[in-house]
């Protein structure tokens, strides 16, 4: 009872999250491709790859946008309720661009200025985010304003790249990037060139060296940092082809940017190898339809159930209305997201749910058959189908478990419902129609085994137990 | 009711064996058209699917409905000849191409030219679902990875808890299950190109889980009748074993069958064959567990010299 009631409030207070074919989004698989240079991909590239695709999605000013590995050398990028998403596909594949850049002179306070500007609308677009209710419903007016910040952002960018004059010093002439500590709480990076390129960061460095302009280390266009030179350069520039980038950085930041600048230093393509979009109107069309099936379908059980096993199906029907609640609590609890193949695995696991219950009322009728009382019956029914309850449930878990373990998205959403259903399913037969069965025979004007077994009624099958 | 299984054994073992053979057929015909045993879908041989929808649905402002002749032309324009066209719904005003695999820059000049030839579609009801082939192999590979790993966990669960015979004969009606399923939908992908996807997959291995759970029931209750009648003959253990867990069967597979009834009438498009595939194989199932498991497991036993209980199946059984 005080389960029900608190699933009951976890189904109200605790959202259910949607999977993107039912509220809307794109996904997209994204590989990461070797070449020469690189022949295998280990977990320190994809990591870095990682990051310089989180900067590009983020660039997409998606909110909830989620991007995870997958395998040895995929990502996987699931972008809510994104819009356009030929513009999405475009921007996430490709390979990194990096960039070192002199800025022109005269524009150092310009450049300050647009990166305030940036700063304001990039802090104004993360609060309006930050705010949009959970369930992805966007006023038009804030989806507007949303549209205008993204627009502005992207001005402001290529504002900003404008003050830098374009150069030949790109990422694969980069070979690290290591983050360190300074010996206090400050942290810096420490970056390393080829031959060529160290030569061509000594050029750069000689010019801007004691001007107050800066050196732009772009990445896909986007400004990441933009050190200052030191005066002592200005004869020679940062020659040795390493150089030290220092300022406020934190363990934090020293490292985010450690990984982006080796995220742009490799030369590793990535392409879009998968890209499933559902418009939010198709989504909201599912939802209704799967909502109108499991309705549909759980109504006609609960009315077979009562009519075929009368006074225990009615009580079958309470714990399996029961079971419906405390699963769609545990999706909620767990943070299950719910595809369409969830919604199904769920329906489906209504119906296996019913199982149990009917096992033990069939073995309940055929001991009242063979004329024991009431109350042994039911109880040796409950006893003597634990057993095939355990097994049949244990063998359905193995399907379950190797779908999930191999599936992929989607599968594994049906897997991890159907899973979830039918160990709640076991639960509820064994306590809740237990509980239930037993109150109803402790009352004596439900006491009457033709309520049970309707007499010599032909529905009861006839004991063919010797 | 009361049904003579081993009696009549040869009828039931005749139908299950004609529903194989003819899926069989169906599969090998399959093979000949499409060169896979069923139809692959777009999750499996990559390509790529562009379903749109008129804008003037949404403004409730449509005139007439879209025709595959205009549609053919501007994919003709764009070299994609070879693509497939459906025109949906009730007002004729969805549009669902697939096409071999299209880079973005690609879908994005064949969504701009059909725009322009037919007009604007509604952004909100566009899907798109873009497999590369080598995400189809991935795919193709987890899935049938995941039934074999399946069928080998149950083989271990079933040794555990009952004997190994009882666990390779419920394989053996496992894979009929399996097979007269995938019989059916290369049927249907012969008949009405109706294709198989990931989803596909997952229903042949729900099929395994909720079959094997029939069987199951009917091995438990042979169990336990052996158990408590030792000096049986092991064909009328089988027999009122069946007859005893008949209602349960039939039951279980009704309560079953009619949640995904309701998904065949009323869930999308996409549900529609996942619920029919475990329609079909539900049926199958449940006919394999009571015809065919249990009768295959009498004549193995009476064939092993087993006909009458054994030492090991008097011993009472645990509960874990």
């Amino acid at each position: 009872m005080a389960l029900t009631v608190a699933a009951v409030v976890v189904i109200t207070q605790l959202p259910t999250r949607l999977g993107l074919d039912l509220r809307g989004g794109s996904q997209l698989t994204i590989q990461v491709q070797p070449t020469e240079a690189i022949p295998t991909i280990t977990e320190r590239e994809m990591e870095a790859v990682q990051t310089v695709v989180e900067g590009r999605v983020n660039g997409l000013g998606v909110s909830e946008a989620v991007v995870q590995q997958l395998g040895n050398n995929q990502l996987l990028v699931q972008l809510p309720g994104v819009s356009d998403p030929q513009q999405a596909e475009r921007v996430l594949g490709g390979t990194a661009q990096l960039e070192f850049r002199a800025q022109r002179a005269g524009t150092e306070q310009q450049l300050q200025i647009e990166n305030q500007i940036l700063q304001g609308h990039l802090g104004e677009l993360a609060a309006l985010q930050a705010a949009l209710p959970a369930d992805g419903a966007v006023g038009s007016d804030t989806q507007a304003r949303i549209d205008k910040l993204q627009a502005d952002i992207a001005a402001s960018e290529t504002a900003i790249a404008n003050l830098f004059e374009p150069s030949t010093l790109g990422g694969e002439k980069l070979t690290d990037a290591i983050a360190r500590p300074t010996g206090g709480t400050l942290w810096e990076v420490v970056i390393q060139f080829n031959n060529e390129g160290g030569n061509e960061f000594a050029e750069i460095s000689k010019a801007i060296a004691g001007t107050g302009r800066s050196i732009g280390i772009f990445l896909d266009n986007r400004l990441l940092s933009a050190p200052t030179v030191n005066v002592q350069y200005a004869e020679t520039g940062i020659t040795g082809g390493s150089a030290v980038i220092s300022g406020n950085f934190t363990a934090e930041s020293g490292r985010d940017l450690e990984i982006q600048l080796r995220g742009g230093a490799l030369p590793l393509p990535v392409e879009v190898v998968e890209n499933r979009t559902v418009g939010p109107t198709l989504g909201r069309d599912s939802i209704q339809r799967s909502l109108y099936a499991g309705m549909a379908g759980l109504a006609v059980v609960l009315v077979f159930m009562a009519v075929y096993y009368r006074l225990p199906g009615v009580l079958a029907d309470i714990s399996l209305i029961i079971y419906a609640l405390l699963t769609w609590a545990a999706f909620n609890l767990l943070g299950v997201t719910l595809t369409l193949p969830g919604i199904a695995g769920f329906i489906l696991s209504i119906g296996m749910a019913v199982d149990a219950n009917v096992l033990i009322f069939e073995r309940t009728r055929e001991d009242l058959k063979s004329n024991k009382t009431l109350y042994r019956s039911v109880e040796s029914g409950f006893f003597r189908a634990t057993s095939s309850i355990l097994d049949g449930n244990v063998t359905t878990l193995i399907s379950c478990l190797a779908l999930f373990y191999f599936g992929a998205g989607l599968v594994k959403g049906f897997a991890l419902t159907l899973g979830i259903g039918v160990l709640i399913s076991m639960f509820t037969a064994l306590t809740c129609t237990r509980t239930l069965m037993f109150l109803a025979i402790s009352l004596p004007q439900f006491r009457k085994p033709s309520l049970f077994c309707p007499g010599l009624n032909p529905v009861c099958p006839d004991p063919v137990r010797p | 009711m009361k049904l003579n299984i081993i009696q009549q054994r040869g009828l039931w073992w005749g139908i299950s064996s004609g529903f194989v053979l003819a899926s069989l057929v169906a599969m090998a015909i399959s093979w000949q058209q499409f060169g896979a045993p069923l139809k692959p879908g777009l999750d499996f041989a990559g390509g790529t699917r562009l379903q749109l929808t008129h804008a003037c649905v949404v403004t409730d402002s449509c005139t007439a409905g879209l025709g595959v002749a205009e549609v053919r032309s501007v994919l003709s324009q764009q070299g994609l000849d070879s693509s497939s066209i459906q025109i949906l719904g009730d007002e004729q005003q969805g549009l669902s191409i697939r096409t071999r695999t299209l880079d973005v820059e690609e879908r994005t000049t064949l969504q701009t030219a059909l725009e322009d030839a037919i007009g604007p579609f509604d952004p909100n009801s566009t899907q798109i679902d873009s497999v590369g082939p080598v995400i189809g192999r991935q795919l193709l590979v987890s899935g049938l990875l995941a039934l074999l790993v399946s069928f080998a966990g149950i083989v271990a669960y079933l040794s555990l808890r009952f004997k190994i015979d009882y666990a390779l004969l419920a394989i053996l009606a496992l894979a009929h299950d399996v097979i007269i399923t995938a019989g059916v939908f290369a049927l249907l992908g012969l008949v009405l190109g109706v294709e198989v996807d990931s989803l596909f997959i997952v229903s042949l291995l729900t099929v395994v889980g909720f079959s094997v759970n029939d069987t199951v029931v009917i091995y438990d209750r042979v169990r336990e009748n052996l158990r408590l009648n030792p000096g049986m003959h092991i064909n009328d253990v089988v027999d009122s074993a069946v007859n005893q867990t008949l209602s349960r069967s039939i039951n279980t597979s009704l309560t079953t069958v009619l949640p995904l009834v309701a998904i065949v009438l009323f869930g999308g498009p996409t549900l529609k064959y996942f619920a029919l595939a475990l329609i079909v194989g539900f049926i199958a199932g449940s006919y394999s567990s009571i015809f065919v498991a249990s009768s295959l497991f009498a004549l193995w036993r009476d064939r092993s010299g087993q006909a009458y209980g054994t030492e090991a199946d008097a011993q009472p059984e645990t509960l874990s």
